[in-house]
């Protein structure tokens, strides 16, 4: 009888995991297009993709990147190969998770899984292409993937190079290349090349098989090609022949018989890039052009995952925590001189980190930050407190002319403090832009003055006035590859009433705004932080070296004391 | 077996009640019960162990023995050596861990309902009082069911236009501005937000922003923008309309009783 049981529920357990991994992890396709998935859509989506899938709903003008117009059947983020549409769980990954670092959030909480799916059904008839396709579309294979080491990412970081990354994406991938600023996508909007460095705002995700998908198969509609046909560098040649080929054309001057050779180098590659172009164009390839495609895209693939793993390697793992509870802006104590700027020990721990978001309040507004975050690190000696704020920005602005309103534009960061620290939880803290009925103390710092901060006393945005007594303040600014580094150092007490006073071990409220000249900042129109804290974080106590072993003596000595008691009570 | 003694009883239940106390009833059924209940509690076990060991004084002597053969017979040497160490180590890095603990930023204690004014106004104008003042467009819904539809769209476009940024796609609180605002924006799929409220009061906290406050409740950090400086009164009522209609909560009336 036991056994018969147990052989049962051996039965059931069988069953399940048995149908386990083809619930789990197979992809789904969509039903068809329903009246229930018009309905979601026109209540969820329409307000920014608009009714006729256009991408033109009544939110979208204030949005960059723009919502997706689907009548165009472009979509960014797909497993499918070079011009292909994506595939319906593509789709469906898309609504669910949403598009980090644009607008698009993920729908898995707020719509069920069979409204998804009938959303996707929906939005593929906005585009003809999804209704004559015949065939499933060809997916991009990961199953030779390299996996991550230091001899890959070296490998990449050539590649990196080679193959031109460089000029949007700029020398250490912070999106600073030189032809950043130029870029438009298919419907002629801006659009602004990844900050590599920034995982977190990759629109689809941010492992190394996300980041090899968006090489295979680009990303329409943006900028960013496939790695296919004449868009990728050498393409038909092996790595041998390609190395062969640079070092050839690197010469300044070739014999006859390198002319010829890299003349045949070039024959192979335009048979390939044709190949290409015709199997893109549905064309049927003979089985040698089909061999020629396919050890083509071998060395493609290759120098993919090499480009992913180094990739992968600029960005953190996840992003930083913002700095709030406990892990507020602490100032560390040194003895002594304050690090300049350059010196390894603001090495020595993390930054924290204020993430920014767009002013919406006071007109101008910015709906549209580009500047994801400002990084801060502090020391302070008895006399003096130094900070090294960094922040990414992909263009280095110092006097561009806003087209529109002929003002001058400029990359620039303010910090606020208030000017008298609340005493209390409940004390009121100045309005956090720029202050109201209390007064704020700021920084402010221009790109086009690196070596200075201007003091400013406010009491709302149009009532900021220079202090007349501009404190002995130090600066440096500077600005590399992407990155703003700005280092002051300022007295802990001034003789100025209209500066903030800093002692040791209390709390300030301290605020970030921030300008990016390249995206029309300027004024109100900018990118900011409500209240954080910040510390001087007082010594640790030398009493901890003394009462704990003190405590620990004590105990022990009771217990001694207990035993002989009780020694003495049995005798 | 060996019948557990008295000692081990009272100090299983009492570890035993911590546990359930901390993460029992605390940690997983439901939010975590304060320190300072924990404490009070186990006070209480405290007293009602020591009651019940102090009845008799036999009970007593069964009690302490444990702890006197730990102190003195020569059988119980290992035990007593042991906690002659843990004891006073475990108070050291105690004390120690207490003393060398860095001090917390104090935090932000905010009234979650704030007492509007008397008079509702928009601008400087004055439309009435606070209790008296009904949305304009309310009883579309029941008289002109179209026109009502038009005032729920016109809110739609406003929301999409202004709002969603902070309070989401879906008005639950989860725009992409909003992980980095403190405090965060209102998710008005919350049931304790709209059916709590009076229109009037949603067109108070809308028209005057987070600067808009009482003072009575500092410290005020609301990023909450004046939208009386941005939109029409019509436009604060459709928005207003279009917040109870996409969620399907109703504000509070104060109407005659059914």
């Amino acid at each position: 009888m036991k056994n018969r049981n147990i052989a049962f529920l051996m039965l059931i357990i069988g069953i399940v995991v048995g149908s386990l991994p083809s619930v789990v992890t197979d992809a789904q396709d969509a039903p068809e297009a329903s009246e229930r998935g018009k309905e979601v859509y026109e209540e969820s989506c329409a307000h920014c993709h608009g009714t006729e899938g256009r991408g033109d709903g009544s939110a979208a003008e204030n949005l960059l990147p723009r919502p997706r117009d689907f009548t165009r059947g472009l979509y960014k983020i797909r497993s499918t190969e070079a011009g292909e549409l994506p595939t319906d769980q593509d789709l469906y990954d898309i609504i669910t998770e949403g598009m980090p670092g644009s607008s698009m959030p993920g729908w898995e909480t707020s719509l069920n899984a069979d409204d998804r799916w009938e959303l996707v059904a929906y939005i593929k008839t906005f585009h003809e292409g999804f209704k004559e396709r015949e065939a499933s579309p060809r997916e991009i294979t990961l199953a030779d993937k390299i996996s991550y080491s230091e001899e890959s990412v070296e490998i990449g970081k050539g590649l990196y190079t080679d193959l031109g990354c460089i000029e949007c994406h700029g020398n250490i991938g912070r999106g600073d290349g030189t032809s950043a600023p130029t870029l438009t996508d298919e419907w002629g909007f801006q659009t602004w090349p990844a900050n590599l460095t920034q995982g977190w705002n990759y629109r689809g995700g941010f492992d190394t098989e996300d980041i090899f998908k968006r090489f295979i198969g680009g990303i329409a509609g943006s900028p960013m090609p496939a790695f296919e046909g004449d868009s990728f560098l050498h393409f038909g040649l092996t790595s041998e022949e390609s190395k062969r080929l640079t070092e050839l054309e690197n010469k300044d001057e070739m014999t006859e018989a390198e002319e010829e050779e890299s003349g045949l180098f070039y024959e192979k590659m335009d048979a390939a890039v044709d190949v290409a172009l015709n199997r893109t164009e549905g064309m049927e390839l003979s089985t040698d052009e089909q061999q020629t495609y396919d050890d083509a895209m071998k060395v493609v693939y290759e120098k993919s995952w090499h480009l992913a793993n180094y990739v992968k390697s600029l960005m953190p793992e996840e992003r930083p925590e913002p700095a709030i509870g406990n892990s507020v802006l602490r100032s560390q104590y040194v003895q002594g001189a304050l690090p300049t700027i350059d010196d390894t020990a603001w090495e020595t721990f993390e930054a924290r980190y204020f993430p920014l978001v767009g002013q919406v309040v006071i007109e101008p507004r910015q709906f549209n930050p580009t500047i994801d975050a400002v990084n801060v690190k502090s020391f302070y000696n008895d006399t003096e407190v130094a900070f090294l704020f960094t922040w990414d920005d992909r263009t280095h602005t110092v006097d561009e002319t806003d087209e529109e309103t002929g003002e001058t534009l400029e990359d620039a960061l303010a910090i606020q403090f208030p000017v008298k620290v609340p005493q209390g939880p409940t004390a009121p803290k100045p309005y956090f832009l720029y202050g109201g009925r209390l007064p704020v103390y700021l920084w402010h710092w221009k790109a086009s003055a690196p070596e200075q901060v201007t003091e400013l006393t406010a009491k709302g945005v149009d009532n900021v006035q220079v202090q007349e007594v501009q404190g002995d303040l130090q600066v440096t600014g500077t600005y590399t590859d992407g990155r703003y580094k700005l280092w002051v150092k300022r007295v802990l007490k001034t003789n100025d009433k209209k500066d903030l006073q800093l002692d040791p071990g209390v709390f300030v409220p301290i605020a970030f705004s921030a300008w990016d000249g390249s995206n029309g900042d300027i004024g109100t129109k900018r990118v900011m932080t409500s209240w954080y804290t910040f510390v001087l974080e007082p010594m640790p106590s030398s009493r901890r070296f003394v009462y704990p072993p003190l405590i620990a003596i004590l105990s022990l000595g009771l217990l001694v004391g207990l035993r002989a008691v009780v020694q003495r009570r049995n005798s | 077996m060996k019948r557990l003694s008295l000692f081990t009883i009272c100090l299983i239940i009492l570890v035993g009640s911590w546990l359930v106390l901390r993460f029992g009833i605390g940690g997983v059924v439901s939010v975590p019960i304060p320190a300072s209940v924990i404490a009070m509690y186990m006070g209480l076990i405290i007293i009602a162990i020591l009651v019940h060991i102090s009845v008799e004084d036999s009970l007593f002597q069964e009690f302490l023995r444990p702890i006197r053969e730990t102190l003195v017979d020569d059988r119980r040497r290992i035990r007593r050596r042991v906690i002659a160490v843990l004891i006073p180590l475990f108070l050291l890095g105690y004390t120690y861990s207490i003393i060398a603990q860095r001090a917390s930023p104090p935090g932000s204690p905010r009234d979650a309902h704030p007492s509007p004014p008397l008079e509702l106004t928009y601008k400087d104008e004055v439309i009435g009082t606070m209790q008296d003042v009904v949305n304009p467009f309310r009883h579309y819904e029941k008289d002109d069911p179209e026109a009502f539809k038009a005032h729920v769209e016109n809110g739609r476009r406003v929301y999409y236009q202004n709002c969603f940024y902070c309070h989401g796609d879906h008005l639950d609180g989860q725009g992409h501005f909003a992980p980095y605002l403190q405090p965060l924006p209102a998710n008005f799929q919350d049931p304790g937000i709209i059916p709590n409220f009076q229109e009037s009061f949603f067109f108070w906290r809308i028209s005057k922003g987070g600067p808009g406050l009482p003072a009575a409740g500092a410290p005020w950090d609301s990023a909450m923008p004046i939208w009386e400086d941005y939109l029409t009164q019509d436009e604060i009522w459709d928005v207003i309309l279009f917040l109870s209609d996409y969620t399907g909560y109703q504000p509070r009336t104060f109407g005659e009783a059914h």
